[in-house]
């Protein structure tokens, strides 16, 4: 797994590549927290390659997202991949983010 | 007078792999999945949904079986026939069914839990899953079908 971070003014853009399961999942908490406690409180994360999410992946994302909303920020998810989709639909999830075709949509939603 | 079709008799074919218990290993597992998913026939989604579902299992395995990494190892068999692919997932950890535990189902109006949802995937990612312990031995056994236009 490898994540690029791009921080603009009101916002950071998260690329996420491979994939993120339970042997990935700390660092890509690590990453995000790391983004947070910078001062972020938005987030868009960009899962176009990511080929493979797990229930830890998951979990980040569920806890991130609750987190962020207590602070008045949010989180979105920009181009899903097939993979990331179908995970999120098996654990009936899929409607609960907000998700976007590219990161452009995702970054003016803000 | 005989006739044979072309893809009506499928060969059998299974693989079989042993790795330690560590979560970096369940990619190596995944790999496998996938293989042995493509020469059953399934389609790329009920591939993915299988290697999900094994993902699921060996890391519940691996961190609530054996209570950690490197404690004990995995063994994973597969077999793909003309109705899919079966896979066995075998450990020596302490007895764990994770058909009949009870999971929490997330309700997207309300906040959800973020735990449970590794069970919750493993069920709704195959078509059928049998637990049995024998010997000490927990086995776990995977079905996904092929869907009926897959080649």
């Amino acid at each position: 797994m490898e994540i690029t971070t791009k921080e603009y003014k009101r916002l950071a853009v998260m690329t996420v590549t491979g994939r993120i399961d339970s042997a990935t999942s700390a660092e890509f908490e690590t990453a995000i927290q790391t983004v947070i406690e910078g001062g972020k409180r938005n987030i868009v994360l960009d899962m176009a390659d990511v080929d493979f999410l797990s229930s830890s992946g998951l979990r980040v994302l569920v806890t991130t997202r609750k987190d962020l909303n207590k602070s008045g920020g949010r989180i979105t998810l920009a181009q899903l991949s097939e993979r990331v989709q179908e995970t999120l639909a098996i654990a009936g999830l899929d409607v609960l983010f907000e998700s976007f075709p590219d990161r452009e949509s995702a970054i003016a939603s803000y | 007078m005989v006739t044979l079709r072309v893809g009506q008799l499928r060969a059998m074919t299974s693989r079989h792999l042993t790795v330690p218990g560590n979560l970096e290993e369940i990619e190596t597992i995944c790999n496998l999945v996938f293989e042995a998913a493509r020469e059953a026939g399934l389609d790329e989604r009920s591939n993915y949904a299988i290697q999900l579902a094994v993902a699921e299992a060996c890391e519940n395995i691996i961190k609530h079986g054996y209570g950690g990494e490197g404690r004990g190892a995995i063994d994973v068999q597969t077999q793909a026939d003309r109705e899919g692919l079966t896979v066995w997932l075998s450990d020596t950890a302490a007895p764990f069914d994770p058909t009949r535990h009870p999971v929490n189902k997330p309700s997207p109006r309300d906040d959800p839990p973020a735990g449970g949802l590794g069970l919750l995937i493993l069920r709704r990612s195959v078509d059928k899953l049998r637990y049995s312990r024998r010997r000490g031995k927990n086995t776990l056994r995977l079905w996904k079908h092929r869907k009926a236009d897959s080649t």
